[in-house]
């Protein structure tokens, strides 16, 4: 800017440019910028002719080759179909991917859900509920995730009842079962007509989503509220439920069950998976719930007044003015706590969760011995996902901008 | 017709629904029947929460045995603290020879008395004792808890810090009881001797050279038997790393959020990459990246150690993340404060030194503190490649013979130390952050 004023009075002092060489800024910064890239490039330089050297040296190959070579390992958790020694590394490092996703997604819905919910407890006006989810937030958001994710596993999930007495936490069905190997779930086995009932499905959400529609133009023109939970949820329950005993019930259940010292059947989640799982949820609903309440807060005071002087229950304000304000300062902290549990769940590898990190980077790591390549390709993966938050990060801010004034 | 009377209405009382516990317990506790319920269930699931910690941690709990078994005898259902105790040592400072641990009691020590008079009111110059913590403290601490033979660049900076130790000490204690600061008083004190203000500051330059060179001496002669980084474990690695982590990441995190500012597209380029890449990516590949491919990027023959590896990854890890809180304090600083310094005829660098950055820097000190607190957390990754900081030692636990298996109760006092040092810097950050925002309305 001051540059800019100075050559205006010299202009009309001086109409003649003088350039001179030392003295001009353009000059100066292709100058800079120069040297900074050439400093930057002598390093990568320097770098990339070690590391060729000290590899050729050491007689190590280089390259994307070793994905398609068999990798000889294998992993306690997969979401696809492997086998050691026909699978290639290429295999191993989608499973690992797959693998942090899975947890990530499954953490990110928990937390978000719980964050909210202790959020908006911590704002209770019940003090001692206030105490409690302050003490919950403080406790679990100042000790390390780390030395929490190893006590669950090692304190917890490997101390739960052997095989022989396991734990039936789904009240006597046998459906879900707990002990120190993991927890066993029932698994759903579709029959060839469960499609009708999916389709009735469907067709009762559009039904009650067409109702719900009607009732808020009711409200809007007439002002008169049209009471549709109940007939909501009947709706949804009722029209699958009948088809679906029409139908015959297409729907059976593969339980695990008790064969010599182990559990067949159903799909198994190990305690490695479900200590990281918990651990994530608790430290990251601690984080959310704090940028819920600083969002929450930072709707001003007047608006919880006027909508409780026209009348609205303290619930109804909070779900229908406080909430809907809060959103835009909310969301942005609260995407970015998803971005952190993306790479949180890279911890996975204290307690051997076959993630990216622990299953490719690491073992796979330890038997291919591609060290550039494959920390390269982990560093890669993160980077896209932590990429495409971002982008959604960016189309929730545009989108909110254009609502704000 | 109004009724006037001479005499004021008396103010009435406060209802006692706001001055008495029952009204209080009333409002905030009992305020409609579903809050009562929440409460009474709340209540009881504290009680049963404390019932538990109580009767597991202290009222069945061992603090004296000699093995896990003499804990088992003891008491089934409680704590075994006794293993804790017996590893004391080992928690807090490592595998560090025994004999030689007052070296890192007393870089602790010093630490704390250098940073001490930050936090005096009356103590003069504290960007200098910010600067010297940073600059040579490291340094001087690094020499203690290492030992061993000095390099000439070591040498000089443990000189410097041992002038900065005394000069400090002296300025705390002229800001206490004088009210002004050590320069003010060299400065008054060479005045004594001549008029002339170039003398004067010769003589200023001849007190500081000659006490440099005194410390030099002395230095030469100070020797410090060798402790390897393979003894140094325990909460002093953790601190350690996380101090110089900090410590590396500050000017760092300056450079990088100045970069990502400037003008100049290459500049601004390369720097916004570097910060992103850097900060898209988890702590553990990072340092994975430091023990498997740091070997690869030096010459031959040329090897780092793996704290000097882990070291480097935490300090450009974190260098990012510091660029981001610096950014943050730059872009709270108004346009008119750059526009204001430009019209009195600053440069770049006289703008952002001068004007923008002590600006900025008080704006990021509760970030800077938030910061200091992920990283220390953060430093626990560590263990997962093999260091024996705080969180690596509490698992050894497990694995020493008379201790074997004894998982939860380490676990839990690492989680109650790391409680208190960062609760206690979040609060503290906190505080700061209102003291800040008081001082800026104004």
């Amino acid at each position: 800017m001051a540059e800019n004023a100075k050559t205006g009075i010299n202009e009309r002092i001086r109409p003649v440019e003088k350039f001179n060489f030392f003295q001009d800024q353009r000059v100066r910064s292709i100058f800079y910028q120069l040297i900074t890239l050439s400093i930057v490039g002598w390093l990568g330089w320097y770098l990339f002719t070690n590391t060729t050297e000290n590899l050729a040296a050491r007689g190590m190959s280089t390259g994307f080759s070793f994905l398609s070579s068999v990798a000889g390992f294998d992993s306690d958790f997969k979401l696809v179909e492997y086998t050691p020694g026909i699978g290639t590394y290429g295999d191993i490092f989608i499973i690992g991917a797959l693998n942090t996703l899975y947890i990530s997604f499954l953490a990110i819905i928990v937390s978000t859900i719980f964050g909210f919910v202790i959020g908006v407890m911590r704002l209770s006006n019940n003090w001692l509920v206030s105490k409690v989810t302050l003490a919950y937030i403080e406790i679990f958001r100042n000790i390390p995730l780390l030395i929490q994710i190893v006590f669950w596993y090692i304190g917890v999930f490997s101390l739960l009842p052997v095989v022989r007495k396991t734990l039936d936490i789904s009240f006597g069905s046998e459906m879900l079962l707990l002990n120190n190997r993991g927890l066993y779930m029932a698994t759903p086995v579709f029959g060839a007509l469960f499609w009708v009932t999916a389709l009735a499905f469907v067709v009762a959400v559009i039904a009650v989503l067409i109702m719900r529609h009607k009732a808020h133009n009711t409200q809007d023109t007439s002002g008169e509220q049209t009471p549709i939970l109940l007939r909501s949820i009947l709706i949804l329950t009722a029209l699958p439920g009948i088809t679906f005993v029409l139908t015959g019930s297409p729907l059976s259940w593969d339980m695990p069950v008790l064969e010599g010292f182990n559990f067949v059947g159903g799909t198994t989640l190990p305690p490695s998976f479900l200590a990281l799982l918990l651990a994530l949820s608790i430290y990251h609903s601690a984080q959310i719930a704090e940028s819920v309440r600083a969002g929450v807060l930072s709707v001003s005071r007047g608006q919880h007044d006027a909508a409780m002087a026209i009348g609205l229950k303290p619930g109804r304000v909070m779900a229908l003015v406080i909430i809907p304000q809060a959103m835009p300062a909310i969301v942005p902290p609260m995407i970015s706590q998803w971005m952190n549990t993306v790479k949180n769940s890279s911890l996975a590898i204290a307690i051997g969760y076959a993630d990216i990190v622990s299953l490719f980077m690491q073992t796979g790591l330890n038997q291919a011995g591609h060290a550039v390549e494959m920390v390269g390709m982990t560093m890669a993966f993160y980077m896209f996902i932590s990429l495409s938050i971002s982008w959604l990060l960016n189309i929730y801010n545009k989108r909110v901008q254009l609502v704000e004034r | 017709m109004a009724i006037i009377t001479l005499n004021k209405t008396p103010a009435r009382h406060a209802p006692l629904s706001e001055t008495s516990m029952l009204g209080w317990m009333r409002k905030s506790l009992f305020s409609s029947w579903f809050n009562g319920a929440l409460t009474v269930f709340t209540l009881y699931i504290i009680y049963l929460t404390l019932e538990g910690v109580y009767v597991w941690g202290f009222a069945d709990a061992t603090l004296i045995a000699d093995n896990r078994r003499a804990c088992y005898d003891n008491s089934l259902t409680g704590a075994c603290w006794a293993g804790v105790i017996d590893w004391m040592d080992n928690i807090f400072y490592g595998r560090y020879p025994r004999e030689e641990i007052w070296r890192v009691n007393l870089g602790g020590l010093l630490l704390i008395l250098w940073m001490a008079p930050m936090w005096m009111r009356k103590v003069k110059g504290k960007i200098w004792i910010g600067v010297t913590v940073v600059t040579l403290y490291p340094f001087l601490a690094g020499y203690l808890f290492a030992g061993g033979d000095k390099g000439l660049f070591m040498q000089l900076m443990v000189a410097a810090a041992l002038v900065a130790v005394p000069a400090n000490l002296i300025n705390m204690l002229l800001g206490l009881f004088k009210e002004h600061s050590l320069g003010q008083a060299l400065q008054s004190f060479v005045a004594k001797f001549s008029r002339d203000e170039k003398v004067q500051r010769n003589l200023m330059l001849a007190l500081v050279a000659l006490s440099l060179m005194i410390a030099f001496v002395y230095q030469s002669q100070w020797q410090e038997e060798v402790v390897s980084w393979t003894k140094w474990g325990g909460l002093f690695l953790t601190l350690s790393i996380a101090g110089i982590g900090i410590a590396c990441s500050l000017p760092g995190g300056i450079i990088l959020a100045l970069g990502r500012r400037s003008k100049l597209p290459i500049i601004r380029i390369l720097s916004t990459g570097f910060i992103e890449i850097f900060r898209s990516v988890p702590l553990i590949t990072v340092l994975f990246m430091a023990t498997t491919m740091f070997p690869l990027f030096m010459p031959e023959g040329f090897v780092l150690n793996k704290l000097t590896q882990v070291i480097i990854a935490v300090c450009l890890f974190n260098a990012c993340y510091m660029a981001e809180t610096v950014r943050g304090g730059l872009q709270a600083i108004p346009k008119g404060q750059y526009e204001g310094a430009h019209t009195i005829g600053l440069g770049y660098w006289g703008t952002m030194g001068f004007v923008i950055m002590p600006q900025a820097l008080k704006y990021m000190i509760p970030n800077i503190v938030g910061s200091f607190i992920g990283l220390l957390k953060d430093t626990t990754l560590v263990s997962i490649i093999g260091l024996f900081d705080i969180l690596g030692m509490l698992r050894s636990i497990s694995r020493d013979v008379p201790w074997l298996g004894l998982h939860k109760e380490p676990l839990i006092f690492g989680a109650i130390v790391f409680f208190i040092i960062c609760f206690s810097m979040s609060k503290y950050s906190r505080h700061l952050e209102e003291k800040l925002a008081t001082g800026n309305k104004n």
